[in-house]
């Protein structure tokens, strides 16, 4: 098979077509679900890691109001001048309740300080300082709690003053000092997820709670809180919902805020981005896997789809070209009850009639040798070679040869022998196939043709004796040359007609179509007794022409073979 | 939260949630292990261990010290080992001991029992990394640079014992309000006892009492202090906060019941051996974080990463039953703030 510049073949074509109509949705399906998966997910994240800020927000404004809560027990009753013992038992109940307070500040309702305790320093009792300025005071005064920026003690220990009024002006103000260090329990018992955590900035952005303490410890270096910083303002500049970001150690991770109000601080929950997304991840990968089995599905599909629908094209194009290549014996065998089959069909039904076909048209080509072109010709289209049929009919026999041929062959080159034989039949040739006669045979220089068989002409004997007049006329130009090349041959022709056998003689592989019967013999021995440029023909042939020719008889002659005169009759033509 | 746990400012965020009582198991069966694990030494990293004390007055201590490094994921003999370099109450040999851990290659050299053993490590190495447990101000007695910022190769743990002193003064004279005189023992070889008995004398002005200050700096000058105390008719005895005195408190708890007199030192263990009452900072939390440190060290993290960690629980432990057989009621503000009462 000649393979093309850019051939595809079918098979390849349906496996890709196929496989597309599979793959594409399945792709196109596998990417909008991922798609619409993470942008859930990515949402559900937000949510969640909202909603445990919140939460950690609200643990730390736990952590901070009870501390307020507490100290509220110690604005409660009003002062009067007297020292109060059981002020000073009360704090140091409350010291031992909120180990986070440092210091306690006890106000009268002047503002003056009446009792101040601390777990490290001497305690002070009514040592009466006019604190009514301090900026805790003002402030406290202005919204009954006030808490104070953060301030790290000894550069290392984040701590938080607040002070607290009373619900009324004569029970005071407690001012307390709180280790923030202490908020540690809570923020590190705060999980998000299973390696997230959260830690606190206050307002300016220093890290004052996280779960390594020796982070919290340097919070007020800027280099420590800057990267938690990064990460606060990421979140703010993203709005709502969470931001990602990288971490101190450098990890990308998921983060989101919440405020705690009051100190105005921020809580930030983040967890890795490798574990926040997790989900997302797991979801991808499964959708990666059903696509990858769906492709493969497909293509196996696809293949084997393709293959069943190329396989009765390919038993097809195999068939053809088996029959073209003349096997017209193979037989497709196909049998998918659909078109192919019915195709299929077809050929083997074609290739039956081509092989009948074939035979006819053998026996006509070996027919054609014989018979005069247009007599081929109509076996041609016909199809039919019964005219071959032996039967007996009328027929117009004519003879014909060369007179001191023999002499002739004798004397010269066999070449110019073949020169000249081949030069007369060519002529002898011509005039056969223009009056439709059929060759039946020549030997040397003598030829036999048929009129009227195989196939009927009308008139028999004009045709026949037209024909002689012809060969007589076309060879005697040739004598003309050969004379005078010093060749002495004449020609001469014998016509008889009348009943004969005709038909196909011979054996399988070597038939002849010939004419049996007297008239055989007549027209020979009229062709062997006529002259150099005559004609001869029987009384039969002279009546068969009519009067439409000028025929002349030429008396009774003796011929061979029959036991009386036979009238002979011959015809004038016009000689070169 | 328990009072143990509020303090509980520790980093081991990922081993935190290990059971205390899976440590305490291992740590019994780590005992069991420890002298076959000598071969592999070369393996595992080995922390050096300089005790100022014996064995058994540290025990406590060394247990919470496991504790802290069992949070990092440590456990003696199975993936750490310890050199121990005991002092036996010897202060002089710690330089010695020191130096003699250096020597020996130790992956991390922990110093706990206060500013003299810190000290002696710092002198005995500048390269190799020490974690420290005291009661001192490590920034005033030159051991850190900052707290933050510790700088070089030391960092550790401080509780505020000896910051509290003067408020120990205190609490004796809320318990006998009419003394004029209460003596103070001292530990002259201590590298903190001037600035505490500079810090003493200016609260003893405050608070209006004088001042006896009786020296002490071996186990057979104790009895002497005490004696001293009645002869000299000071109505208390408040012990500034010293390491030698701290593991001795058994022995002052007896001698103070002998003598009848009140007393006040740092260590809890004093009125659980029948003292009267301490106050002082929290050494299972001191000794545990610089178990803590230790292992975070090991782990590779850096000396200077790790700021000096001040443990800020300060605990009141009284014993009613003392005060009883002294003849004495404590006030009800120090009940009421009294982290622990024996009765």
């Amino acid at each position: 098979m000649e393979v093309r510049q850019g051939f595809r073949s079918l098979f390849q074509k349906y496996l890709l077509v196929l496989f597309m109509a599979v793959a594409i949705p399945l792709a196109i399906n596998g990417v909008v679900e991922a798609w619409f998966g993470y942008r859930d997910q990515r949402a559900r994240l937000d949510q969640l890691l909202g909603v445990q800020a919140m939460s950690a927000a609200a643990e730390i404004h736990d952590f901070i109001y009870g501390i307020t809560n507490d100290l509220g027990w110690l604005v409660q009753l009003p002062w009067n001048d007297e020292p109060d013992e059981r002020r000073r038992t009360d704090a140091l109940r409350l010291f031992r309740q909120a180990p986070a307070i440092v210091t306690l500040t006890l106000l009268d309702h002047r503002g003056l300080e009446r009792l101040y305790i601390s777990r490290i320093g001497l305690n002070r009792i009514d040592s009466r300082t006019d604190r009514s300025t301090d900026p805790a005071m003002i402030g406290a005064r202005a919204a009954r709690a006030w808490f104070g920026d953060v301030t790290y003690n000894r550069g290392s220990e984040p701590y938080l003053t607040i002070a607290i009024v009373g619900n009324r002006p004569s029970v005071g103000a407690v001012i307390a000092e709180v280790n923030l260090k202490l908020i540690w329990d809570v923020i590190s018992a705060i999980k998000v997820g299973k390696t997230g955590f959260a830690f606190v900035l206050d307002r300016p952005g220093r890290l004052i709670a996280h779960p390594d303490i020796s982070l919290v410890l340097r919070g007020a270096e800027e280099a420590t809180s800057r990267p938690f910083q990064a990460i606060r303002d990421a979140i703010g500049s993203a709005g709502v919902g969470s931001a990602t970001g990288r971490d101190i150690s450098g990890r990308d991770v998921a983060a989101a805020a919440a405020p705690v109000s009051g100190p105005d601080w921020t809580v930030v929950v983040q967890q890795p981005l490798s574990e926040a997304f997790g989900p997302i991840y797991a979801a991808l990968k499964r959708t990666a896997a059903i696509l990858v089995i769906g492709t493969v599905i497909a293509g196996l599909l696809a293949y084997a789809l393709a293959h069943r629908m190329t396989e009765p094209i390919r038993l097809l194009e195999e068939g053809t070209e088996r029959i073209g290549a003349g096997l017209f014996d193979h037989r497709i065998s196909i049998e998918t009850g659909d078109e192919f089959q019915r195709l299929a069909d077809s050929f083997n039904r074609m290739a039956a009639e081509l092989a009948l076909a074939q035979e006819q048209q053998e026996r006509i080509a070996r027919l054609k040798r014989f018979l005069a072109p247009q007599v081929a010709d109509l076996v041609d289209r016909t199809g039919d070679d019964s005219v071959l049929e032996g039967r007996r009919t009328e027929v117009v026999v004519v003879f014909c040869d060369l007179r001191g041929f023999t002499s002739f062959s004798a004397e010269v080159a066999p070449e110019e022998v073949m020169s000249v034989l081949s030069e007369y039949y060519e002529v002898l040739g011509r005039a056969i196939t223009t009056f439709a006669a059929t060759l039946i045979s020549f030997s040397g220089d003598g030829l036999m043709v048929l009129v009227n068989a195989p196939v009927p002409v009308e008139e028999p004997a004009l045709r026949a004796v037209d024909l002689a007049v012809e060969m007589q006329r076309s060879v005697q130009e040739l004598i003309v040359g050969w004379r005078s090349r010093g060749y002495r041959v004449g020609f001469g022709v014998g016509l008889a007609s009348g009943s004969a056998t005709v038909g196909r003689i011979g054996y399988e592989s070597r038939f002849d179509y010939t004419a049996i019967g007297s008239v055989v013999n007549l027209a020979a021995r009229l062709c062997a007794s006529a002259t150099d440029r005559e004609i001869l023909m029987d009384a039969e042939v002279a009546e068969g022409v009519g009067g439409r020719r000028s025929v002349i008889g030429l008396g009774n002659r003796q011929i061979k073979g029959y036991d009386e005169a036979v009238p002979v009759f011959g015809i004038s033509f016009d000689t070169p | 939260m328990t009072s143990a746990e509020l303090n509980a400012v520790t980093c081991g965020g990922k081993f935190g949630r290990i059971g205390r009582r899976d440590v305490l198991a291992l740590l019994a069966g780590a005992a069991a292990w420890t002298s076959p694990s000598h071969a592999q030494r070369s393996a595992i990293p080995v922390i050096g261990y300089l005790c100022p004390e014996s064995p058994g007055l540290f025990a406590s201590r060394l247990k919470a010290f496991h504790e802290g490094l069992g949070e990092i994921g440590f456990i003696e003999g199975r993936n750490v080992a310890i050199d121990y370099q005991w002092a036996e109450g010897q202060y002089k040999r710690l330089p010695a001991l020191a130096a003699d851990l250096v020597a020996r290659n130790v992956d991390v050299i922990v110093a706990p029992g206060g500013a003299p053993v810190a000290l002696a490590a710092k002198a005995a190495t500048a390269s190799r990394t020490i974690v420290f447990e005291m009661g001192g101000d490590p920034v005033q007695l030159g051991v850190v640079d900052s707290l933050s910022r510790p700088g070089g190769n030391i960092t550790g743990v401080s509780s505020l014992s000896v910051e509290v002193s003067p408020k120990r003064l205190e609490m004796m004279h809320e318990l006998r309000p009419t003394a004029a005189k209460l003596a103070v023992a001292a530990n002259p070889t201590s590298p903190t006892v001037n600035t505490q008995l500079e810090k003493l004398r200016s609260a003893a002005e405050i608070l209006g009492v004088r001042l006896e200050v009786l020296m002490a700096s071996s186990e057979k000058e104790f009895e002497a202090v005490f004696a001293a105390v009645t002869k000299e008719a000071a109505r208390g005895l408040v012990f500034t906060s010293d390491p030698y005195f701290a593991f001795r408190s058994g022995q002052l708890a007896a001698l103070a019941q002998r003598y009848g007199v009140p007393a006040i030192t740092q260590s809890r263990d004093f009125p659980t051996s029948g003292g009267l009452m301490s106050y002082g900072g929290d050494f299972v939390q001191t000794h545990r974080r610089a178990g803590i440190y230790a292992g975070r060290i090991l782990n590779g993290e850096k000396p200077s990463d790790l700021p000096v960690q001040l443990v800020t629980k300060v605990e009141l432990i009284i014993n009613l039953k003392a005060a009883k057989s002294l003849g004495l009621e404590f006030s009800p503000s120090l009940v009421s703030g009294a982290d622990e009462v024996i009765e």
